[in-house]
C-alpha cells in the first residue's frame, strides 16, 4: 500500500475531488466524442503530426486560452480568501499551492505559448517565408511544450501540487520542508517545457536571420519580428541557466546533493541568484513580443508609419543586453553589500529609459495619426496609461535602499501584474482580435470586443490600485489571511471585486467567440484591417505554402507600398514549392518525455530508464531517417490559388 | 533540391546552410550552460563543508591525459573535416574513427577519475564543493558521450551513402560540436584544475 | 598524404600544445594568485580562439556577421553572469 500512497494527494478537500471528477469526464467525453465523430484520423493527420507553423501557432494559442482559465480559477480562490479578515475558505496549505501554481502556470504556460503562438503564426508570414527553419523541430517544441504544461497540471490531483511559491526558494523548496511530490513536478514539467522553448529560441533565430523575403534588409524587418528576434536570442541565452538550475534543484530532492542545503558548504542563496539571472530576462521575453504587437496594432489603426523605426529597434536590442545585467534587484535584502546593490540599482533604473523611449514613440505615432478605434486599438491605447503605472512603480522597487520597505508586500505584487496585465495580457487580447480573421477567416464582433476591452481594464485597476496601498501599509505576499486588526479587510474587499470583474471580462471573450463563430460574416477580406505587413498580403485562410510567389520588399510596410505606391509585391512565375512531410515523431517523442517525467517525479526507475532509452531512440530514428519532404507542383498551386481568389 | 556547387558540399544547399546557422545558435547556449555550471562552481568552491578540498584530490597526471587525449582529437576531427572537403572519404573516416577513440580514451581516464574522487571520499552528496565539481565534469562527460555515438551514427551514414550534401552536413556540424567541447574541455583544465592546484 | 595534413591546422595543434605547456607553469612553478590567474586567463582565451577561428571556420561564410555577433554576445552575458554572481554571493556578501 505504501508504493501506491505516493500517489494520494497529502491535502485533499472536496474541491480536488470534484475536479479529479470533472477531468476523468472530460476526458471520455472527448475520446467519445472524437470517436462518434469518426476524427481520430483527422485529428491525427491535420494536428497531431503537422509541422504547419500557421497550425502549431494555433495549438500553442488554445493551450494559452486553457491555462489562462486555469490560473485564473487560482487567482479567484486567492482573492477570495484574502477578501475578509480571517477567512477560513481556504487553508495555509492549500492557498501556498494556489499562488505557487497561479504563478507558474501564468507566466510558463499561459503567457509564453501566447506569445510563442503569435509568433509561429505571424513571423513567417510577416518575413514572406514559407515555413520557419526546422519545421520538424518546432513541432518537437510544442509538443514539449504541451506535455510539460500537462505534467504540471495533473499535480493537483496525482500526489500533490507544488507548494514553493513560483521562485520554489531553497531551503524551503527541499526535501526537508516540502515532503511532497509537488516540488518535484515544479522541477521537472518546466524542465520539460523549458527545453521546448530553448529549441523555439534557435528555430525563430535561425528563421529571421536566413529566410526573409529578398529586399528585407534587418533594418526594414516588421516591427513584431524584430521584437521576435530580440525576444529569441534572450531565450538562447537565459533558458539554458534554467536548465542547470533545474536540474541542480532535481539533484538536490532526488539524489541528495548539496547544492541548496543549509549544510556541508550548500548555499540556498544560489537558487535565488540562479532563479533571477534566467528569472529578469524571462521578464522581457514575456514583453517584447507584446510591445511589438502595440506596435503593429498602433501603426495600423493610427493610419501612418511607426514613429522613430531606428530608436524602436535600439531600444529593443539595449533592453535586451540590460535585462541580463539587473537579476540582482529580485533580491536586495538578501544581505549582499551596498556595492553590489547599488550597482544593480543603477542597472536597474537606466531600462527605464529605452522603455520610455518606446513610450513615446508610441505616443508621437498616435500624434499625426488619423486614429481608428478598434479593438485592438483600444486594448492599445489602455496599455500605454496602465502599464505607465505598472512601470513608474518598477522604478521605485528598483531603488535598493527603499526596497527594504517594499519588499515581498503586496505593493511589488501590485506593480508586477500592473506590468503584466496591461503590458502582456493586453497585448495578446489584442494581438488575438487582430489576427483573428487572418487565423479563422471570420472578425470578432467589435461591439462586445470593446466592451470587454473597458471591464478588463477597470477590473484591472480596480483589482490591483488597492494592493499599492495596503503593501505600503505593511501586508505581505503570500500570507493567507490577515488579522481584523490591521485594517487591510475593506481594500481586499475591493481587490476581490476588481478580480471577478476580470473574470467576468475573460468569459465574455468567451462569449465573443461562441457569438462570432455563430453569427460573425465569413465574406471577409485577406486585408480587413487595411493593413500595412506582408501577413495580410496573402489569401485568407492561408494556404499551406503561405505565399505562392515570393514577395519583394523595398520597404518596412511592403504592402502598404503595394496599396498606396503602386510597389508590386508579386513578381514573376509560380515555380514549384519544396514543403517539409509530416511526422508523429515529436509527438511520440513528447509523449514518451512526460512518461519520462511522471517517472521521474515519483522516482520510479525502470519506467524512468525505459523512457529515457525510447527518447535517445526517437533521436537515433531522426538521425538515420531519410526525408526529403514532398514538392507541390505548379498545377496544384494553380488551382489552390483559383479557388482562394474565387472564394 | 538546389546544389550550389561553388560552395564546400556541407554549405551547398538553403538547408544545409540553415542547420549550420542553428547549431552556431545552439552553442551559444551551450556557453551560457557551461557559464552557469562554472558561475556556481566559483560560488561553491570553496565551500567544501566536511570533505577533501580540491587541492586535496585533484591529480595532474590523469587530467594531462585527459586533455592531450581531448586536444588531439580536436586537431583529428579538423583533419577529418579537410579531408572530407578534399573528397577523400576514406581518409575522412580514418581521422573520424580516430577521434571517436581518443574521445573513448578520455571518457575512460574521466571515470577513473570519478571512481579514485569517490573512494578519497569526495561523492557527489560529500559537499557542495564535490557536488558542484562532480556535476560540472559530468555534463562535460555526458556531452562526449552523446558526441560519441552521434559520430558512431555518422561515421555508418557516411560509409552506407557515401559524401551527399546531406551527410556532409551531419559531419560538418559534428565537428563544430566536437570542437566546441574541447573549448569548453580548455576552460575546466585551466579554472577547474590548474585554479584548484596552484 | 601530405595533403591531408595542412599546415595551419598542424600549427593550430601544436600552438595549442604550447598554450597547455604554459599554463602548466601555474603548478610546475611557485607563483602569487594572481600572476597565475592572468597566465590561464591568457592561456584559456587564445586557445578558445584558436579553436574558433582555425578549426571551427566561423568566419568562412557570409553568416559571419551572425555566428560572431551570436558567439560574442553569449560570451559577454556569460561573463556578466559569472561575475555578477561572485559579486554578489562571494565578493560583497
Amino acid at each position: 500500500m505504501d508504493f501506491f500512497d505516493r500517489f494520494a494527494i497529502p491535502h485533499a478537500s472536496p474541491a480536488i475531488y470534484a475536479s479529479m471528477v470533472a477531468i476523468v469526464l472530460t476526458s471520455v467525453a472527448i475520446v467519445a466524442g472524437l470517436t462518434y465523430f469518426k476524427k481520430w484520423g483527422y485529428l491525427w493527420r491535420e494536428w497531431l503530426t503537422t509541422v504547419d507553423h500557421k497550425r502549431i501557432g494555433i495549438m500553442y494559442l488554445l493551450s494559452a486560452l486553457l491555462m489562462l482559465f486555469r490560473g485564473g480559477v487560482d487567482a479567484i480562490m486567492m482573492r477570495a480568501q484574502l477578501a475578509a479578515p480571517e477567512s477560513k475558505l481556504l487553508d495555509a496549505q492549500h492557498y501556498n499551492e494556489i499562488f505557487t501554481t497561479h504563478g507558474v502556470v501564468m507566466i510558463l504556460f499561459m503567457a509564453m505559448p501566447f506569445i510563442i503562438g503569435f509568433m509561429n503564426f505571424v513571423v513567417p508570414l510577416q518575413i514572406g517565408a514559407r515555413d520557419v527553419a526546422f519545421p520538424r523541430l518546432n513541432a518537437i517544441s510544442f509538443w514539449l511544450f504541451f506535455m510539460g504544461a500537462m505534467l504540471f497540471n495533473i499535480s493537483f490531483v496525482v500526489g500533490g501540487s507544488p507548494d514553493a511559491g513560483w521562485t520554489s526558494y531553497f531551503p524551503l523548496a527541499g526535501n526537508e520542508f516540502s515532503e511532497s511530490v509537488g516540488t518535484n513536478y515544479y522541477m521537472i514539467a518546466i524542465q520539460i517545457a523549458g527545453i521546448g522553448t530553448l529549441m523555439t529560441g534557435i528555430n525563430f533565430m535561425t528563421t529571421i536571420l536566413k529566410m526573409r523575403a529578398p529586399g528585407m534588409t534587418l533594418m526594414k524587418m516588421p516591427m513584431f519580428t524584430w521584437s521576435s528576434l530580440i525576444t529569441n536570442a534572450i531565450i538562447v541565452f537565459a533558458f539554458p541557466v534554467l536548465t542547470v538550475l533545474l536540474a541542480m534543484g532535481t539533484m538536490d530532492r532526488l539524489f541528495g546533493t548539496q547544492f541548496f542545503t543549509t549544510e556541508n558548504g550548500g548555499m540556498d542563496m544560489l537558487w535565488a541568484n540562479f532563479f533571477w539571472v534566467w528569472g529578469h530576462p524571462e521578464v522581457y521575453i514575456l514583453i517584447l513580443p507584446a510591445f511589438g504587437i502595440y506596435s503593429q496594432v498602433i501603426s495600423t489603426f493610427a493610419r501612418r508609419n511607426l514613429y522613430g523605426y531606428k530608436s524602436m529597434v535600439w531600444s529593443m536590442v539595449i533592453i535586451s543586453l540590460l535585462s541580463f545585467l539587473v537579476w540582482v534587484h529580485h533580491f536586495f535584502t538578501m544581505g549582499q553589500g551596498a556595492l553590489a546593490n547599488s550597482i544593480f540599482s543603477i542597472t536597474t533604473m537606466a531600462i527605464a529609459v529605452p522603455t520610455g523611449v518606446k513610450i513615446f514613440n508610441w505616443l508621437l505615432t498616435l500624434w499625426k495619426g488619423k486614429i481608428v478605434i478598434t479593438t485592438p486599438m483600444l486594448y492599445s491605447m489602455l496599455f500605454i496609461p496602465l502599464f505607465t503605472i505598472g512601470g513608474v512603480t518598477g522604478v521605485m522597487l528598483g531603488m535598493s535602499a527603499a526596497d527594504y520597505q517594499y519588499h515581498n508586500t503586496m505593493f511589488l505584487v501590485a506593480h508586477f501584474h500592473m506590468v503584466i496585465i496591461p503590458g502582456v495580457v493586453f497585448a495578446m487580447l489584442a494581438g488575438l482580435t487582430f489576427y483573428w480573421p487572418k487565423m479563422f477567416g471570420f472578425m470578432l464582433n467589435e461591439r462586445i470586443g470593446k466592451l470587454t476591452a473597458w471591464i478588463i481594464a477597470i477590473s484591472t485597476l480596480v483589482a490591483f490600485m488597492p494592493m499599492f496601498f495596503t503593501g505600503l501599509d505593511g501586508q505581505a505576499r503570500r500570507m493567507y489571511t490577515y488579522s481584523e486588526a490591521t485594517g487591510f479587510g475593506p481594500l481586499n474587499m475591493i481587490s476581490f471585486v476588481g478580480a471577478l470583474g476580470l473574470a467576468a471580462g475573460f468569459v465574455l471573450l468567451v462569449y465573443n467567440v461562441y457569438y462570432s463563430t455563430r453569427y460573425a460574416s465569413r465574406d471577409i477580406s485577406a486585408d480587413p484591417w487595411d493593413a500595412r505587413t506582408l501577413e495580410w498580403a496573402t489569401h485568407t485562410p492561408v494556404p499551406s505554402y503561405n505565399f505562392a510567389v515570393e514577395p519583394q520588399v523595398s520597404s518596412e510596410e511592403p504592402l502598404w507600398d503595394a496599396k498606396k505606391n503602386g510597389h508590386e509585391l508579386f513578381k514573376g512565375e509560380y515555380k514549384e514549392i519544396h514543403m517539409p512531410n509530416n511526422s508523429g515523431v515529436p509527438f511520440i517523442m513528447s509523449s514518451i518525455f512526460f512518461v519520462w517525467g511522471f517517472s521521474f517525479v515519483f522516482s520510479l526507475w525502470i519506467p524512468l530508464i525505459l523512457a529515457t532509452i525510447g527518447i535517445f531512440a526517437c533521436m537515433t530514428h531522426r538521425s538515420f531517417e531519410k526525408d526529403h519532404g514532398h514538392h507541390i507542383s505548379v498545377k496544384e498551386i494553380e488551382e489552390t490559388e483559383e479557388k482562394l481568389r474565387g472564394a | 533540391m538546389k546544389i550550389d556547387h561553388s560552395l564546400p558540399l556541407e554549405y551547398s544547399t538553403e538547408e544545409n546552410r540553415l542547420k549550420i546557422l542553428g547549431f552556431w545558435i545552439f552553442l551559444g547556449a551551450e556557453i551560457m550552460l557551461f557559464a552557469t555550471l562554472f558561475a556556481g562552481y566559483f560560488t561553491l568552491a570553496n565551500r567544501t563543508g566536511n570533505g577533501p578540498t580540491g587541492a586535496e584530490i585533484f591529480e595532474i597526471t590523469p587530467v594531462l591525459i585527459e586533455t592531450f587525449l581531448l586536444l588531439a582529437s580536436s586537431f583529428t576531427i579538423g583533419l577529418g573535416i579537410h579531408a572530407m572537403r578534399l573528397g577523400n572519404k576514406k581518409a575522412m573516416l580514418t581521422f573520424f574513427a580516430v577521434t571517436l577513440i581518443l574521445g573513448l580514451g578520455f571518457l575512460g581516464v574521466e571515470i577513473y577519475d570519478f571512481v579514485v574522487y569517490v573512494h578519497e571520499g569526495a561523492a557527489i552528496q560529500t559537499s557542495a564543493f564535490t557536488s558542484m565539481l562532480l556535476t560540472t565534469l559530468g555534463t562535460h562527460g555526458a556531452h562526449v558521450t552523446v558526441g560519441f555515438f552521434w559520430g558512431l551514427f555518422i561515421i555508418l551514414q557516411v560509409r552506407k551513402r557515401g559524401l551527399t550534401p546531406e551527410t556532409a552536413n551531419k559531419s560538418f556540424i559534428f565537428s563544430l560540436y566536437w570542437h566546441f567541447l574541447d573549448v569548453v574541455w580548455i576552460f575546466i583544465f585551466s579554472f577547474i584544475y590548474m585554479k584548484g592546484m596552484m | 598524404m601530405r595533403e591531408l595534413f595542412p599546415a595551419k591546422q598542424v600549427m593550430g595543434f601544436v600552438f595549442s600544445l604550447v598554450l597547455t605547456a604554459v599554463a602548466l607553469l601555474v603548478y610546475f612553478l611557485d607563483m602569487s594568485f594572481t600572476t597565475g590567474m592572468t597566465i590561464l586567463l591568457i592561456t584559456a582565451f587564445v586557445q578558445a580562439g584558436l579553436q574558433l577561428v582555425v578549426f571551427m571556420h566561423a568566419g568562412e561564410t557570409k553568416d559571419k556577421g551572425a555566428i560572431y555577433t551570436n558567439i560574442y554576445y553569449g560570451l559577454i552575458i556569460a561573463l556578466v553572469t559569472i561575475f555578477g554572481t561572485l559579486l554578489t554571493m562571494v565578493w560583497d556578501m
